[in-house]
């Protein structure tokens, strides 16, 4: 079955795409406090060196995701 | 102070990273202190503010927030205080700081503040960054939008510092509004319905106040039972969606800020590629970064060890000579043996410490301060979460390096309590300053000083061995409590990784000092207490005993025709053998002699339980050094050690007649003093952190055990 959308852990490094929505509403709550919302541009830069946490840039604000909390944003196609 | 502070109450407010901590102290300057929110391990700056009219304010540095949903018990302080008018930190007036160059990001907080209805200023911070960048704001034309009072200040160069002060008195003279503002946030048809509710019910007069009330309710302490439960009826009545609420208030938020901050805002096209970005590159990199983080350690001890030598001597020969001034100064009774042998060695073996900790704290602070501390979050994160922890233990367990006490209060930022639970709990077994002298002349005592093919000191090999085996006990534990405790809750990373800056000195060294502080305060009034009842157990003993040892002693002395010195040396000797803690060594022989310990060693492991450096010391005694312990735990090779390394090696068991000190004992006591809990200080700062002496207890019985059990390995494997 094909997916019908991506998030952020699809995204390829130097990638970005605008966030649509999220799929958790305790992680929706923390990060759309800090201002990845629906709508943030989000950029991949890097994953950690060990893997699982992603270091992005949402608006030009660095952020640190770790697997799940990128995981929870979806992301336009 | 609290009694004596003045009584109006003004809070910082801000996101982290907003540059708040700097504000507060350009605001205060050195007239501040740190306490802790009652009932909460949080901790809240406390400083004078003092007005050019003459007048004065307490100003709290709040632990900082993006929102009034918070995610960790910092975060939690911030709501709590503020949906509490009756708390004693309720503030009169809040100053809300912001980092001009990312305000968007900012003014969520600020909009949820506004409708609290408490008298708020607007500070916006690192103005000096904004014109750099060539960032403008038209800071009237917010003043107009808000409705409150807007301010451009740098708490960096302490731009505008005064001008924030002088408009902040003028807000909080200005006679207040009556009647409610019309809110920022217009609330929805349910959170209105919830909100007229709460209020009718408890009596509250703020509709947004009321509203949080709501979403609060389950872990609000303040709130009576009765109100809780009305609080939750409601909730459930209505059939109120907290989360969903949330999300969609800060959705509805943004939308109406946004447009606001877009017309007083004026930013240049943003650079793709800005220095930060660059040093991320090489410091974040997949192989590079874990790389250059260890360089930094090492370079970070490599530090600690070169630059805390002179001071550490200086404080050792300090409390040396006052301590032989006062023994011939004062009369030969056994006040003056209390106040040399006991409060004086108790507070020597405190202070000897602080240049190592102020070194550690210093570079760990800079590196936090620079913006290094979050990437190194970022890159051990998964790490970490193998082992039940979070990349935010990773500066728990570095500090720890240093003193366990400050390190387990660091944990507070960790907002999923199992995992800091987890931190608080394997801190301890990172190496800390106080196992080092241990470590030395055990290792120098025992440990041929050769090279392994003709480069590696065998000896400092051994040293960085207890190193690794205090890591890996760390790891290994938290591996095991996590699979042990298995708890499912929501755990965050999410972390921003701020721009990197030139640290404030100021900063710096007020966060140096305030760990040194927690060590000082926190973990020396115990130390010291401790070493004064150790005193007392080696300095009597039961019925006519030490009497007894004196005349054995001197008899003996006799036979053997021993000059004074010697004679002295014997003397204490068997003082200490026949006294309460010489009865105690001899009763756990048994338990320990598995180990490869006999009793004179068990008396050691006693009286180091307050301060493990003691260990030496004793040991000194009990082989009739007669020399003072100064001598001994002098870090270089000499004539002292020497000799008590021989009087070591001819020390036989009572029984089997076998030697007592082989190579096996002294790893054995190696693997032991790194794996034990010996400090009274940690097991208090960790039963306040957890809320009960449960963790202490259960903490220092798998210490015990692993130190116990791996001593009996080593000895095992060895002999």
């Amino acid at each position: 079955m094909q997916r019908r959308y991506r998030t952020i852990t699809d995204l390829k490094i130097n990638e970005s795409a605008r966030a649509i929505s999220f799929d958790d509403s305790e992680l929706a709550c923390k990060l759309t406090s800090m201002g990845l919302l629906p709508g943030t541009r989000i950029e991949m830069i890097r994953k950690s060196p060990f893997g699982s946490a992603y270091y992005v840039k949402a608006d030009g604000v660095r952020l640190a995701l770790r697997e799940e909390e990128a995981a929870s944003i979806l992301l336009e196609v | 102070m609290t009694d004596m502070s003045p009584t109006l109450k003004i809070a910082l407010i801000g996101n982290p990273n907003s540059g708040k901590s700097t504000v507060f102290n350009q605001m205060t300057g050195l007239r501040q202190r740190t306490g802790n929110f009652p009932g909460v391990t949080v901790e809240v700056k406390e400083g004078l503010l003092k007005f050019p009219s003459g007048h004065e304010a307490t100003l709290y540095d709040f632990p900082g927030t993006y929102s009034l949903y918070p995610t960790s018990s910092d975060e939690k302080v911030v709501a709590s205080v503020l949906t509490n008018p009756a708390d004693p930190y309720f503030p009169d007036a809040l100053v809300y700081v912001a980092d001009v160059t990312k305000l968007e990001k900012h003014l969520l907080l600020f909009t949820q503040l506004l409708d609290l209805n408490i008298p708020l200023l607007f500070a916006l911070n690192m103005s000096d960054s904004a014109t750099d960048l060539g960032i403008k704001v038209n800071a009237s034309k917010l003043s107009e939008s808000f409705g409150v009072p807007v301010v451009s200040i740098s708490g960096r160069t302490g731009h505008n510092t005064m001008r924030l002060i002088l408009d902040l008195e003028k807000m909080v003279n200005r006679p207040p509004v009556s009647g409610n503002r019309t809110p920022f946030y217009p609330l929805t048809e349910s959170e209105k319905q919830v909100s007229e509710a709460i209020r009718q019910n408890l009596g509250i007069e703020n509709p947004y106040r009321a509203l949080l009330l709501a979403h609060h309710g389950p872990w609000l302490h303040f709130l009576k039972p009765t109100e809780k439960e009305t609080v939750l009826a409601i909730v459930s009545t209505k059939n109120f969606q907290s989360l969903r609420a949330q999300v969609d208030e800060t959705l509805e938020r943004y939308d109406r800020f946004i447009p606001i901050s877009q017309a007083a805002v004026v930013s240049p096209p943003a650079f793709p590629n800005t220095p930060t970005d660059r040093i991320d590159a090489v410091l974040t990199h997949r192989l590079g970064g874990p790389l250059i983080f260890f360089g930094v350690m090492m370079l970070i001890f490599q530090a600690i060890f070169d630059w805390s030598v002179y001071p550490m001597d200086w404080i050792e020969n300090g409390f040396a000579l006052v301590s032989e001034f006062l023994t011939v100064q004062m009369p030969e009774a056994w006040y003056t043996e209390l106040l040399t042998d006991g409060i004086l060695a108790g507070l020597g073996g405190i202070l000897v410490f602080v240049p190592q900790i102020a070194i550690l704290f210093l570079l760990i602070t800079i590196l936090e301060e620079v913006g290094y501390m979050a990437r190194v979050v970022f890159m051990f994160d998964k790490t970490m979460r193998r082992f039940g922890m979070n990349g935010r233990s990773m500066v728990s367990l570095i500090s720890g390096s240093a003193c366990a006490v400050p390190a387990i209060m660091s944990s507070r930022t960790i907002g999923n309590w199992q995992e800091r639970l987890i931190t608080v709990m394997v801190t301890p077994f990172i190496s800390c300053s106080a196992r080092i002298p241990v470590y030395l002349v055990l290792i120098g005592l025992a440990v041929p000083a050769i090279k392994l093919g003709g480069v590696l000191n065998l000896q400092s090999l051994v040293f960085g061995a207890m190193y690794v085996l205090g890591v890996l006990a760390a790891f290994a534990s938290g591996w095991a409590m996590k699979r042990w405790l298995h708890r499912r809750e929501h755990s965050f990373l999410a972390i921003e990784l701020p721009v990197y800056r030139i640290p404030h000195w100021r900063n710096v060294v007020l966060n140096v000092w305030e760990k040194v502080k927690a060590f000082i305060v926190g973990a020396g009034k115990i130390i010291l207490i401790v070493s004064i009842a150790l005193w007392g157990l080696s300095r009597f003993g039961p019925g006519n005993a030490m009497d007894q040892a004196d005349q054995t002693a001197q008899t003996e002395a006799q036979q053997l025709s021993l000059d004074t010195v010697e004679t002295e040396g014997l003397v204490q000797q068997r003082r200490l053998e026949a006294s309460w803690a010489g009865q105690a060594g001899k009763f756990m022989e048994p338990a320990i002699r598995p180990l490869g310990y006999d009793w004179k060693i068990g008396i050691a492991l006693l009286t180091s339980f307050a301060a493990r450096e003691v260990f030496t010391g004793t040991l000194a005694v009990l082989y009739n050094m007669g020399g003072s312990e100064a001598d001994i735990n002098d870090r270089s090779e000499n004539a002292a050690k020497a000799t008590l390394r021989e009087r070591m090696k001819s020390e036989k068991f009572g029984d089997t007649g076998k030697p007592v000190y082989t190579l096996a004992t002294a790893l054995s006591l190696l693997v032991f003093y790194a794996l034990s809990m010996q400090c009274f200080s940690t097991l208090a700062v960790v039963r306040r952190e957890t809320g009960s002496w449960k963790w202490a207890a259960l903490q220092f019985t798998f210490m015990s055990v692993a130190a116990y059990l791996g001593a009996w390995a080593v000895y095992v494997l060895f002999s």
